[in-house]
């Protein structure tokens, strides 16, 4: 497994002239030990509005690598990733309060249909690209809105909805070995971790490849002898899943979802937080996620109007996108890059 | 069960859904950018109007106001802003704009609040009586001003040098460029096109809706709904798509079972509208 | 001679104000005039401010109250620091935040929360901190079904079935279209009370659910009307139920249907802007006395949103919740020893509130130890719109909402 990895990172020249210098088992290494830096920091130092708001932020990061994959991969947009948070979401309180399942049961099943909805919501993709492809999804996106709005998320009531109207709603309960605040972060961030790397292994083995030469160019794809129709389908439904399981972990988090939380902008908003990351490094779904939750946190923290707060987030998109193409990610990766080109020169 | 009524209902609503998706249109075929502050800058100047007529001045100079103020600001987003994402994907030149609609949500939020307001206007109170409903003149008046302002952008398409710039821009960005179409200059009006047309839909909506900021911005989706259906190229079949999705989601209102998902109406109209022309239509394969 | 005038009029005006201020001078605490300087008691509360509608004002008129209190004596001797968060309409930052206050900030008490989403995300975290909430605004029916939470309002069904029921004795109604929000425990928790009320008395009642975010507020207006009932009751927040009225105007049913809503709607500024159409054609349920109201207590609220409130706060129904709030917290914490203040003997404290009387209120507030629920607030007035201002028609009445039976055994214990 492990030879046969490194040998595909270097038969891809674009890949080997990155890594040159890493094997992808180290880079695979590094991603879990920078989580587990990220984890034990946030766990020992954080209050408790910190955790609850960092424990959103790193679930929804699982979202956001979803949408990273079909962005910085493929060059495909979606913008329907929120409704598929909701997916996930609203299956994962439906198994969790009719049959009372171990949590990690209920969450497989919300990242197992929110795939399944997020290939059917790919079927346009097969045909389109573009902007166009971007406002379709947006337009489901915007029916999920009206259909989650009138549904509710379930809340421990009778009947397929699930809705306990005019009863006592109840609470989702979280796993059982991470019922405190700091263990489900905990929980969260190892959830994360494994969803990190798995997309990470994904670029190296290939799949990566077929994706890269996919986005060339369909004829290229084609004639190179890639099935294009499974790849962009597995595509969609890895990002489908990985924005479920973040749904999961959201409904984990509190207990419930409210509908009015899932709105078309929602969708919007986390697709311009991504490129704002940076969808080509895997930290650009971590930025991304803090980016969405930390940060409004802070804001509030410091007791800076709920609007206000808006604007701010309003200015520091345009100038993110304005000027760093590649995302905060990308100019953390450039950074790294010209250091260890200083060390390395010295040491020449 | 009698769906005139809610047919007839549906046609304000459609028709500002039609103003706001050729506002778009016009906009996206000559610019390339898609603009999601649409609603936002409507709203502001809907604010406008309304703040100088609390301060009760003269209707006409609040709705010329708020139009203005909706073409400034189209404006300097177009002129300032635009032009530092003009390298980029179409789909970042869309997120791009974003931003100012959230800024702008901010900005009403921060002067005027969410408290409960109308803007008024005399037409409301007028009306004509058709199949027991009233059919106000503001309506009316939004319905005409929809085929007025399409007649008019077609017209300015096909007879002024403008136009034909517009034309050429949409057709092929390069080649214009070479051929010396003044590529800024004619975006920067494009702009200034769409901010007119986002004033007007905004003045509209603060009426028949209701006035409030965040409310205002996020019908530019539906909006959006009908500029796709028109293929984001066909100015007349926006219109059409515009006005047809407002009367669908109306009608659908007295069916019990589906009332509660009838706001989805845009989105799965135009949804499978895709699914059915989408290989065929050009505005599917172009990226841009 | 036109500046002398000038001069005269000011002056004039200014000693009109001092009087005025003179008569309204905001009473509270010990009244001692001196402010406290003794450790801080914290309290915290949960706001919904930034989303679809603004419920900051109870909170604003609670601080407002508190800056009152910390000015003359505290709790004996020790100022209350008022921790405000604003939910922003996100459960998710509710929960957020309600960590924030309980665990972080160690909030003794909290007081004057007002949304639409904290009690359903926060309900059972409260019970489990052993904190205690005396709320200003209570909106969805966790709030009214909490061991630790008791809001000092009526509530949107108790206040929708007081309409109910004045359309029923007063304005002989004998059908009626009940339209709530599609957010949950909300809107159908309402309207079926008043579906449950038909029932029970034998009257026609259709529901209409509508998502507060749509846009065609004439569609669900025909759609109520299409039944042809003799009132319409609105369950939606004041920005809504506006819409809903202008797009009836227009359609002429001002004329034929009445009118009501919940207290939601409830706030100065909805007469003057929904016009002159509605001269005794809307009728508003009041969880609270009239906001002119020229009696001591009401009359001490509005000089403590004089003295030590902003001026643009609104004086409206939520900020008489919030202050109520704040003066049941103080009379709690006024029975403890200062020096002993922690959550657990406030909490007791807070328990043992009964008969808190004011003139606000239509029947004496009390606490309900030992009550798996609490809804104090259940006897409300109704106003009609008219000339731009509310008048007020009916005197105090208990709300006929089937649902208040145990609330009503408790109380008749506690005579």
């Amino acid at each position: 497994m492990n030879a046969n990895l490194s040998t595909i990172s270097f038969r891809e020249p674009a890949m080997a002239a990155k890594t040159a210098r890493r094997s992808p088992l180290a880079r695979l290494a590094t991603i879990a030990l920078v989580m587990a830096v990220f984890a034990a920091v946030v766990a020992l130092g954080a209050n408790a509005f910190w955790l609850s708001a960092a424990t959103s932020a790193v679930a929804l990061s699982l979202s956001v690598i979803g949408l990273a994959v079909l962005y910085g991969q493929l060059g495909l947009v979606s913008l329907c990733q929120f409704a598929l948070v909701g997916v996930g979401g609203w299956v994962t309180l439906r198994i969790g309060h009719a049959f009372h399942p171990p949590f990690e049961v209920s969450m497989l099943a919300g990242g197992i249909v929110a795939a399944l909805v997020g290939l059917v919501f790919g079927i346009p993709a097969l045909r389109l690209r573009g902007l166009y492809l971007a406002l379709v999804t947006l337009m489901l996106a915007g029916a999920f809105q009206t259909i989650i709005s009138a549904w509710g998320f379930p809340d421990g009531g009778p009947g397929f909805l699930g809705r306990a109207d005019g009863a006592g709603r109840a609470m989702l309960a979280r796993p059982g070995l991470a019922e405190g605040p700091i263990a489900y972060f905990l929980y969260v961030c190892l959830i994360a971790t494994i969803g990190f790397i798995i997309v990470q292994w994904h670029k190296y083995a290939k799949p990566g490849r077929a994706w890269a030469l996919i986005r060339k160019g369909e004829t290229v794809a084609l004639s190179s002898g890639v099935n294009v129709l499974t790849y962009k389908a597995w595509a969609f439904a890895l990002s489908g899943f990985f924005a479920g399981i973040a749904g999961a972990l959201l409904a984990g988090n509190v207990g419930q979802l409210d509908g009015r939380a899932f709105s078309a902008f929602e969708s919007l908003n986390l697709f311009a937080l991504t490129i704002v990351g940076g969808s080509f490094h895997w930290y650009g779904a971590l930025i991304a996620g803090l980016l969405l939750r930390a940060v409004p946190a802070l804001l509030t923290d410091l007791g800076i109007d709920g609007y206000v707060t808006i604007g701010i987030f309003g200015v520091a998109l345009f100038h993110a996108l304005a000027t760093a193409p590649a995302g905060i990610a990308g100019q953390i990766s450039g950074l790294v890059g010209r250091l260890a080109k200083l060390t390395g020169g010295k040491r020449a | 069960m009698n769906l005139l009524p809610f047919l007839i209902s549906g046609l304000g609503i459609g028709a500002v859904y039609a103003l706001s998706g050729v506002g778009l249109v016009i906009l996206y075929r000559s610019t390339g950018v898609l603009n999601f502050a649409f609603g936002a800058i409507g709203a502001l100047g809907a604010h406008v109007a309304w703040q100088l007529l609390q301060w009760k001045q003269p209707l006409a100079l609040a709705i010329l106001a708020a139009v203005l103020v909706a073409t400034a600001v189209s404006f300097l987003y177009g002129r300032i802003f635009a032009p530092m994402l003009s390298h980029r994907d179409t789909v970042v030149r869309a997120v791009g704009t974003v931003a100012p609609a959230l800024f702008l949500i901010a900005l009403m939020g921060v002067i005027w609040g969410e408290l409960p307001r109308r803007l008024q206007f005399p037409t409301d109170q007028m009306f004509l009586a058709l199949f027991g409903v009233r059919l106000t003149y503001t309506r009316l008046i939004a319905l005409v001003l929809a085929i007025l302002m399409v007649v008019a952008i077609t017209l300015l398409l096909n007879r002024t040098r403008l136009g034909l710039d517009m034309r050429a821009l949409a057709n092929d960005r390069d080649l214009s460029a070479i051929l010396g179409v003044r590529i800024l200059h004619t975006e920067t009006a494009a702009w200034v096109i769409t901010g007119i047309f986002a004033g007007l839909a905004g003045l509209l909506l603060a009426d028949l809706v209701r006035l409030q900021g965040t409310f205002l911005t996020f019908l530019v989706i539906p909006a959006i709904a009908a500029a796709i259906l028109g293929q984001l190229r066909s100015l007349t079949i926006t219109a059409i798509a515009g006005l047809s999705v407002g009367v669908a989601e109306a009608v659908l209102t007295p069916i019990a079972w589906i009332s509660p998902y009838r706001a989805a109406a845009p989105f799965v109209i135009a949804l499978a509208a895709v699914m059915i022309l989408g290989s065929t239509s050009r505005a599917a394969l172009r990226d841009r | 001679m036109l500046k002398t005038l000038k001069v005269m009029a000011a002056g004039l005006a200014l000693s009109l104000l001092t009087a005025m201020s003179a008569h309204a001078a905001a009473s509270c605490g010990d009244g001692s005039g001196k402010a406290a300087e003794g450790e801080p008691i914290v309290i915290g509360a949960i706001t919904g401010k930034t989303g679809p509608d603004d419920f900051s004002n109870s909170t604003k008129a609670a601080k407002a109250y508190f800056d009152c209190l910390n000015a003359n004596g505290g709790i004996k001797g020790r100022p209350i620091k008022y921790v405000v968060e604003d939910d922003q309409w996100n459960p998710e930052t509710a929960a957020q935040l309600g960590a924030k206050i309980v665990n972080d900030e160690k909030a003794v008490l909290m007081v004057g929360n007002s949304s639409y989403v904290e009690c359903g995300a926060n309900a059972e975290f409260y019970k489990k901190s052993g904190i205690y909430v005396i709320a200003g605004v209570g909106v969805p029916r966790e709030c009214f079904f909490a061991e630790n939470y008791a809001p000092t309002n009526a509530g949107p069904r108790v206040s929708m079935l007081g309409a109910m029921g004045y359309a029923l004795d007063k304005l002989n109604a004998k059908s009626v279209a009940c339209i709530g929000p599609n957010i949950p425990n909300v809107g159908t928790w309402s309207c079926e009370g008043v579906a449950l009320l038909a029932k029970e008395k034998g009257f026609k009642a259709d529901v209409i659910l509508m998502d507060p975010g749509s846009a065609d507020a004439t569609s669900v207006i025909l759609q109520a009307a299409a039944s042809k009932p003799d009132v319409i009751v609105l369950g939606m927040s004041k920005g809504v139920a506006v819409p809903l009225l202008t797009a009836a105007e227009e359609q002429g049913l001002n004329q034929t249907i009445t009118f009501l809503s919940a207290a939601s709607a409830y706030d100065l500024s909805v007469p003057a802007t929904i016009g002159s159409g509605w001269d005794g054609k809307f009728f508003v349920n009041m969880e609270f006395n009239d906001l002119e109201a020229d009696t001591p207590d009401n009359k001490n609220w509005l000089a403590v949103m004089d003295e030590y409130g902003q001026e643009s706060d609104p004086r409206d129904t939520f900020a008489q919740a919030g202050y109520l709030a704040a003066r049941i917290a103080e009379k709690a914490l006024m029975t403890l020893d200062p020096n002993n203040i922690t959550r657990e003997t406030a909490s007791a404290a807070v328990r043992q509130v009964k008969d808190f009387k004011s003139d606000i209120f239509c029947a004496p507030w009390y606490f309900g130890d030992g009550q798996p629920r609490h809804n104090a607030n259940s006897t409300t007035r109704m106003a009609v719109s008219e000339g731009g201002k509310w008048k007020v028609v009916s005197d105090c009445a208990p709300s006929p909402d089937p649902e208040l039976k145990d609330i009503r055994a408790f109380e008749a214990t506690m005579k």
